[in-house]
Parts: C-alpha cells; sequence; structure tokens
C-alpha cells in the first residue's frame, strides 16, 4: 500500500455522468491488481472527512497508469469529474484482498451492473492475457449508459441487456446469467447489492463458484476504522482489507441492511 | 528547543513524551498499520482502539455518515479484545520508542477495573486512557461520563487496579463538564483526556430514515472544534492535572488552539482518516511556529491563551 500523488492525465465523460479518469500513479499501478481500489482524497481543506473508495479500472501497458470509471452521485465524484488534465490527485492504494482465479479455471463469466463495469475490465484484461476465455454479461438501465464496446478487449464475449430494452436484451442481466452458468467455470460479479441478492436467490453460487465486490461505507480504506465491517459466514470481515471481494455464498444477506 | 512534556508527574513511572502530538483512539488502529507509511514514533505517543474484555462485535452497517465538516460513527467499539491485545500486539509496541496507551471500555465498573490489571505490568504499555462515555449499563446505559459520581467511581476503580499512568478520556454528552472534571481528579487520575465524539443523528431522506445502522453516532472532525476547544478551556480552569486536548484537529494551528487553552498534549483524531500523516504534519507545524516565533520549550505555550 502507498500514498501517492497521482496527476491527471485524462478525464473524460464517457457516458452520461460516468467519468474515465487516467493518473499517472506508477507506485500504485505498478503493483495494483484486478479487484484493488484507491481511497481519493477529494477536496482541499476541511470540508471532506473521508476519502472515496473506487475500484482500478485498468492500469496500461506500461504499469505507469491507472484508470477509474466512476458516476457522479454526490460532492466528492462531483469534484472529481471536475479535474482537469495536470492536476493532483491523493491517492492511497492498491487496496484489499483483488479477484481470485483459480488455478484450472478456463470460462470466466464476468457479471456487471451498471458501474459494476469498473473493476472487471482490468480483470477481463489480465484474464485474457493468461490465455482463459471471458464472456461479460453488462447490463444497465438504458444504452446510453452501456460502456463503449471498442474499448473492451477484442476477444471478450459481450452480452447486453438494457432494462428499458434500448439495446441488447430487455430486462436484467441477472435474467440471462442462468443461460451462461453451465459454461461458466467462475463467475466474478460487480453491481448492486440488489444484482447479488438475485443471484443469491437464483442459487447460482450452488452450482459455480462466484466472487463479488461489496460496497459499504469506508473510512480509512487500511483496517483501522472498523468502519467498513461485515459478518460473513466466517465471522467479522473488513471489507476494506478482507474484502471487497467476497465469495457470494459467505455473505450473510440477511443481516446485512446496507 | 524542547518539546517533551510529562503527563503524568505524580505518577511513579511517568508517562513522558518527546513531543505533546499523539494519535486518538479508535482513528489509528494499532499503528502497525500506519508503521509502514511514515516514522510513527516521531510523535508523542499512540493511543490505541477502544479494547474490552471480550472481542466485540461492533453495530449494524452503516457504521459511518459523512456531515458537513464533520463525521458521524457508530462503530460501536468492535475491537479484539484485552487478550488479544496484550498477546498480538504489546510485544510489537514494546520494541517501539513512542509510549502506547491502551484506550479501555467497559459496561461495568468492574469491566474497567479487570482490564486495569490484566493491562498493569504488561511490556509495550505506558499507560491506560479510559473511555467514560461508554454506556453504563447498570445505570440504564447512561454513558459514565455524564455524572460526576460515576465518572469517579471508575476513575477510582481502575486506579486501585494498576499502577500504570491512567488518563481519563471525558464525553461531552454532559451538562457540565467542569465539574465531571474535579470529579475525576478527585479521584486520582494522572491526567484528563478531552472531547470524546458528540452523540448526533444523520437522516437519508431517500429512504426516510436514520442513515446509521444504529441510529445515533458520535460527531467528530473539525464541526466540533469550538466545542471541543471550549471544553478543555473550561477544564483546564478547573483542575491542576495535565490535559490532552482533542477534537477536530487536524492541523498544528488547530493544535496550538487547543495547548494556548490549557491543554499539554493533542490527539489526532478523523483527521487521520483523509491524511495518515496528518499528526506528523501537526508536529512539524508546531515546530516551525516556535521556530518563527522564538519559542524555546513548549511549556510556554501551555495555556498561553488564558491571561
Ligand atoms: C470497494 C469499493 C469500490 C468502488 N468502486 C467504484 C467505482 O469503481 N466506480 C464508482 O462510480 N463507484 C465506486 N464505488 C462507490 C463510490 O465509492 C461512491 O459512489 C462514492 O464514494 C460517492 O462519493 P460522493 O462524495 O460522490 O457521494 P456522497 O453521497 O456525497 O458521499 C457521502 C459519503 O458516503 C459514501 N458513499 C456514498 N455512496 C457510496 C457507495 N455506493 N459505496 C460506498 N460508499 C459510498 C462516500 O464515500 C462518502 O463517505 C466503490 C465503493 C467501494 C466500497
Ligand atoms: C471511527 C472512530 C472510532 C473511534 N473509536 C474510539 C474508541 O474506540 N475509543 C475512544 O475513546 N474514542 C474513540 N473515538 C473518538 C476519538 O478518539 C476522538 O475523541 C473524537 O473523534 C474527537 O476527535 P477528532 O475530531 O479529532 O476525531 C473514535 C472516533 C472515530 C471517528
Ligand atoms: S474502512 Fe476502516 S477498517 Fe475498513
Amino acid at each position: 500500500m502507498r500514498q501517492e500523488i497521482a496527476s491527471v492525465t485524462a478525464n473524460t465523460e464517457l457516458m452520461p455522468q460516468v467519468h474515465l479518469m487516467w493518473l499517472e500513479s506508477p507506485q500504485i499501478a505498478s503493483i495494483a491488481q484486478p479487484g484493488h481500489f484507491v481511497m481519493v482524497r477529494c477536496g482541499e481543506g476541511l470540508e471532506y472527512q473521508l476519502r472515496r473508495p473506487f475500484s482500478i479500472h485498468q492500469v496500461d501497458k506500461t504499469k505507469v497508469k491507472l484508470a477509474l470509471l466512476f458516476t457522479v452521485v454526490g460532492k466528492g465524484t462531483h469534484w472529481l469529474s471536475q479535474c482537469r488534465v495536470g492536476d493532483n490527485i491523493d491517492l492511497l492504494g492498491p487496496l484489499g484482498n483483488g479477484y481470485s482465479i483459480h488455478p484450472g479455471s478456463q470460462n470466466l463469466l464476468l457479471v456487471a451492473g451498471g458501474i459494476g463495469i469498473a473493476p472487471l475490465v482490468f480483470l477481463a484484461q489480465q484474464a485474457l492475457s493468461q490465455g482463459q476465455s471471458v464472456t461479460l454479461l453488462l447490463g444497465t438501465s438504458t444504452a446510453t449508459q452501456l460502456y463503449p464496446e471498442h474499448l473492451l478487449p477484442s476477444e471478450v464475449k459481450l452480452i447486453i441487456a438494457t432494462e428499458d430494452g434500448t439495446a441488447g436484451k430487455k430486462g436484467l442481466i441477472t435474467d440471462l446469467l442462468p443461460d451462461f452458468t453451465g459454461w461458466a467455470d467462475q463467475i466474478f460479479a460487480c453491481g448492486p447489492t440488489s444484482m447479488y441478492q438475485t443471484i443469491v436467490a437464483q442459487n447460482q453460487q450452488k452450482s459455480k463458484p462466484v466472487q463479488i465486490s461489496l460496497e459499504v461505507r469506508m473510512g480509512c480504506g487500511l483496517g483501522v476504522c472498523y468502519g467498513c465491517t461485515v459478518k460473513t459466514k466466517s465471522g467479522l470481515r473488513q471489507v476494506c482489507k478482507d474484502g471487497p471481494i467476497f465469495d457470494l455464498g459467505d455473505i450473510l444477506w440477511g443481516e446485512l441492511d446496507l | 528547543m524542547n518539546l517533551s512534556i510529562q503527563l503524568a508527574p505524580k505518577n511513579k513511572q511517568g508517562l513522558s513524551l518527546t513531543n505533546p502530538v499523539m494519535t486518538a483512539s479508535g482513528t489509528f488502529g494499532y499503528g502497525t498499520e500506519y508503521s509502514h507509511m511514515f516514522d510513527i514514533q516521531k510523535l508523542g505517543a499512540m493511543v490505541c482502539k477502544g479494547t474490552s474484555l471480550e472481542p466485540r462485535e461492533g453495530n449494524p452497517q452503516p457504521r459511518l455518515a459523512e456531515t458537513a465538516c464533520g463525521l458521524l460513527n457508530s462503530i460501536g467499539l468492535q475491537n479484539i479484545g484485552v487478550e488479544a491485545l496484550i498477546k498480538e500486539k504489546a510485544p510489537i509496541w514494546a520494541g517501539w520508542r513512542l509510549p502506547v496507551i491502551v484506550n479501555i471500555v467497559g459496561e461495568t465498573i468492574d469491566d474497567y477495573a479487570r482490564l486495569a490489571g490484566e493491562l498493569d505490568g504488561v511490556a509495550g504499555i505506558g499507560g491506560i486512557e479510559v473511555n467514560i462515555g461508554c454506556p453504563n449499563i447498570k445505570a440504564g446505559g447512561a454513558e459514565f461520563g455524564a455524572k460526576p459520581g460515576s465518572a469517579a467511581e471508575v476513575t477510582a476503580a481502575v486506579k486501585a487496579a494498576t499502577s500504570l499512568p491512567v488518563l481519563v478520556k471525558l464525553t461531552p454528552n454532559t451538562s457540565d463538564i467542569a465539574e465531571v472534571a474535579m470529579a475525576v481528579a478527585e479521584a486520582k487520575a494522572d491526567a484528563i483526556s478531552l472531547i470524546n465524539t458528540l452523540k448526533g443523528i444523520a437522516i437519508d431522506i431517500a429512504r426516510r430514515r436514520p442513515l446509521l445502522g444504529s441510529i445515533t453516532g458520535g460527531l467528530s472532525g473539525p464541526a466540533i472544534k469550538p466545542v471541543a476547544l471550549y471544553m478543555v478551556y473550561e477544564v483546564a480552569g478547573a483542575v491542576e492535572l495535565p490535559i490532552i486536548g482533542c477534537g477536530g484537529i487536524a492541523t498544528a494551528s488547530d493544535a496550538l488552539e487547543f495547548i494556548m487553552a490549557g491543554a499539554s498534549a493533542i490527539q489526532v483524531g478523523t483527521a487521520n482518516l483523509t491524511n495518515p500523516r496528518a499528526p506528523l504534519d501537526v508536529l512539524e507545524g508546531i515546530e516551525q511556529f516556535m521556530g518563527k516565533e522564538g519559542i524555546e520549550d513548549i511549556a510556554e505555550l501551555i495555556g498561553a491563551a488564558r491571561g
């Protein structure tokens, strides 16, 4: 884990309210793994009491730069969206445990709900570079919220669903999941809690191992403050340190009211 | 330039710090998490997470809510318990130069006494900070520190159980902080630290319910600084003991305000979350200020604004 002052090299609105930001951050980028996140210090002065957590979306080939993909939902993300090329941003990272591809897994099924695509692009890149096959199920509310296909590695098999039917299959991405579970050796999901709960209800985790990235409010990101603790079948876990990636079946969903 | 201070002049062991900058309980873990980021041993002292007899699970999610210049937390004192602390953390601290102070929390007076007893004589532990902002189970859940009587009882029980220097950490959730401070001093506390968090609440208007899982939380950060400073000023006028100021300190000038109000030392809490180097920045800023103002000894600044 490093603290690094990273300079913004690009910040563009990729989809409405969704920004792709590239940062020069060699210390963090060089050791980042898919599923890791960074704690970003937003704003200046004393207004912000907490850093904001964001998944590492991508790392460039030279491992000098890393990208974040974020939706503007509040004041911190608004501040980030206004940052310009050359601005410096204070990062802590890489943090968390990261996804783990089991030895022998060949077919990887990635399931993204909305902004949940963020950590999965990095995972897809790594898996493809290791010779594994990747199918990405991408679901959003509407076509304009879809992550641009040309930014995905061309070897990824992409399946789309939108809630309003403006692209791909009409409905939720989880509606399509049962069709692909048989093919997959492992499933990796990132999206809203409701998506995970649907996957639990479908009982997918019974047939194939499912890893998810859990979102809770974080204080330190380093295992210090106990702000992020959740109950799992194996006891209390700190999402920032023991997660954010968990086996879907480990989370006690009944006890988690986010 | 002399920044050193003695926080427990009446205690046999004493509690001597090379400088007045400490970390506040619950915001710096056990120190080990930060020790590879910067040289934490440059600091005056570290206070670890509040520790109970048995491990505690803490409160339901969400446990954190940012407010205007403040932070509400309802961690619920999740911790590893005193046994694990003695076994796993104290041996690491024993190799450190800076004193480590263990913050203790209990639900009964007997809990506090037993905790103090267990920590007595453990290598690596330089003192005890008694968090009397915990709900007193026997008294129906009011904080021990809300009343002078129960605050003094806890203090006396801890003092009787240990020879370690004892800091008593006051809660602002009381009607007369000076009275509580006097009762604690009477019960032979070695020093007083203040303040703990102020009770607060935040509501999620979209869901029409409290934002925190346990409904109420404790407010910290810059939002509480003027309140904390006032309480330090009050208490410094009421007791002779060394005072450790805490509450919204993020910069050296914040720290200097507390020192000039009468604090001998200060603690940096919430600021660590955005800036893990905050305590070091505060220390360097104090040194710069003293250099610029030609001050040789930090003692010259303690209470300097009291006239
Ligand atoms: C491990 C992890 C990875 C994440 N990765 C991404 C990502 O890649 N892209 C992305 O757009 N978002 C991501 N999020 C969510 C992101 O952290 C929040 O959207 C962001 O903190 C909102 O900040 P704000 O100041 O704009 O919102 P505000 O509502 O003003 O924030 C107030 C407080 O609530 C916290 N908060 C608000 N929403 C969330 C949330 N959904 N999860 C956790 N904390 C929240 C903030 O951190 C802040 O402390 C991730 C969250 C976690 C825990
Ligand atoms: C996340 C968090 C956890 C805390 N845990 C404890 C604790 O275990 N024991 C304690 O005495 N105070 C605890 N506190 C209170 C702080 O030590 C400090 O008294 C308070 O936050 C005010 O200082 P600040 O504004 O600098 O944070 C905690 C505060 C925060 C924000
Ligand atoms: S965010 Fe502080 S322990 Fe996880």
